[in-house]
């Protein structure tokens, strides 16, 4: 660490060395002990300046805050009905649940025939079409038409 | 990257515990808070007592000097609490600190209150001269107190919440960066800053508390 760099932590994080990056503390001492009095003087300074900011304490939480905030802390019953409301986020509808299982089936079909050698663009999308690929399908059939 | 003023409102996981936003080093730490959490999700309210005993008044402080009012700072920190115990069932471990959380939430609900009201904090230039620095008398540690906060309050707004999690909410300088969305090194930027400024809006105190050391 450099004086430079030194003044630049210093004038960021004051004298307080625990509040400095935790990797530059000990080069930070060691260059303190060795330090000219010019730089020895702006530490102290600042020591005197982080005194002053630290007046400026927590005071202790009133009672009355601090009651009405366990008042409404969960209690064993609401913290049941909060994790099955969780879980119920997470599970699927009936008719989506289907929906997804039939979509599965339809992409793996229209995958395992797109790796045909032999297909052609066209019965690409005849097959598509078949395993109900929807509106795409469609689209992909007048486009490969050689008459469009 | 973001910045303090994109952050009012809360987006998705970085609003629950354990959600989205990770520190460099935060997964290798052991998180202190966090068998109570668990204990507070099936709800044990012994733990609920002591994890408000743990982080209540902090969560109070940080609020207070972010706003600068004591009721509005009471409003932030119960706010936050609620959204303890709405998701601590939810919470997963080894992720984000659960106190650096509570200091997003807490500091999210404060710059949206700021906005709202209008208050953005003075902008202080570090050159104005201080009406205060010809104040020969000497000051008492409250007097100098009242100061200081009333000098916090007339910091920007990102400044102010640059110096309020590292000094005085005692987050590390990773964690504060985290919690406002931007680098280390603007961070360090918006201390010295702050710091700057503050030294010049607090000089007479400061010339009288050099006095008292070197008289002592």
């Amino acid at each position: 660490m450099n004086e430079a760099r030194f003044m630049e932590l210093l004038s960021a994080y004051g004298a307080e060395l625990s509040r400095w990056p935790e990797d530059d503390r000990t080069q930070a001492e060691a260059l303190l002990e060795v330090a000219p009095h010019r730089i020895k003087d702006i530490w102290e300074s600042e020591r005197a300046f982080d005194h002053l900011l630290a007046l400026e304490k927590d005071a202790p939480a009133s009672i009355a805050l601090e009651t009405r905030v366990l008042a409404v802390s969960p209690d064993r019953r609401t913290a049941r009905s909060r994790r099955a409301a969780f879980a119920r986020q997470w599970r699927m509808p009936q008719w989506a649940t289907g929906g997804a299982i039939a979509a599965s089936l339809a992409l793996g079909f229209a995958a395992g025939y797109a790796g045909e050698p032999s297909s052609t663009d066209t019965e690409y999308a005849k097959m598509l079409t078949l395993t109900g690929a929807g509106a795409g399908s469609v689209f992909l059939t007048a486009m490969n038409d050689p008459e469009n | 990257m973001h910045k303090v003023g994109e952050q009012c409102c809360f987006d998705g996981l970085a609003d629950r515990p354990g959600g989205a936003f990770l520190g460099v080093g935060f997964q290798a730490m052991r998180d202190p808070d966090e068998e109570l959490v668990r204990r507070v999700g099936a709800g044990d309210k012994r733990a609920a007592s002591e994890l408000v005993r743990r982080h209540l008044p902090r969560m109070v402080g940080l609020a207070r000097r972010m706003l600068g009012d004591a009721a509005e700072a009471e409003d932030v920190a119960q706010e936050v609490f609620l959204r303890v115990w709405k998701h601590a069932a939810a919470w997963k471990p080894g992720q984000a600190k659960f106190e650096t959380w509570m200091h997003r939430v807490g500091m999210n609900l404060c710059l949206d209150r700021l906005r709202r009201s209008g208050r953005h904090g003075g902008e202080v230039s570090p050159e104005t001269p201080d009406v205060l620095a010809s104040a020969t008398k000497a000051l008492d540690d409250r007097q100098r107190r009242d100061r200081v906060r009333d000098a916090l309050q007339k910091l920007p707004e990102r400044q102010r919440a640059a110096l309020v999690l590292c000094y005085y909410q005692e987050r590390t300088n990773i964690e504060a960066a985290e919690i406002l969305g931007v680098s280390v090194d603007a961070l360090e930027s918006l201390l010295s800053r702050a710091r700057r400024t503050l030294k010049s809006a607090l000089s007479a105190e400061r010339a009288d508390l050099m006095s008292g050391i070197e008289t002592s």
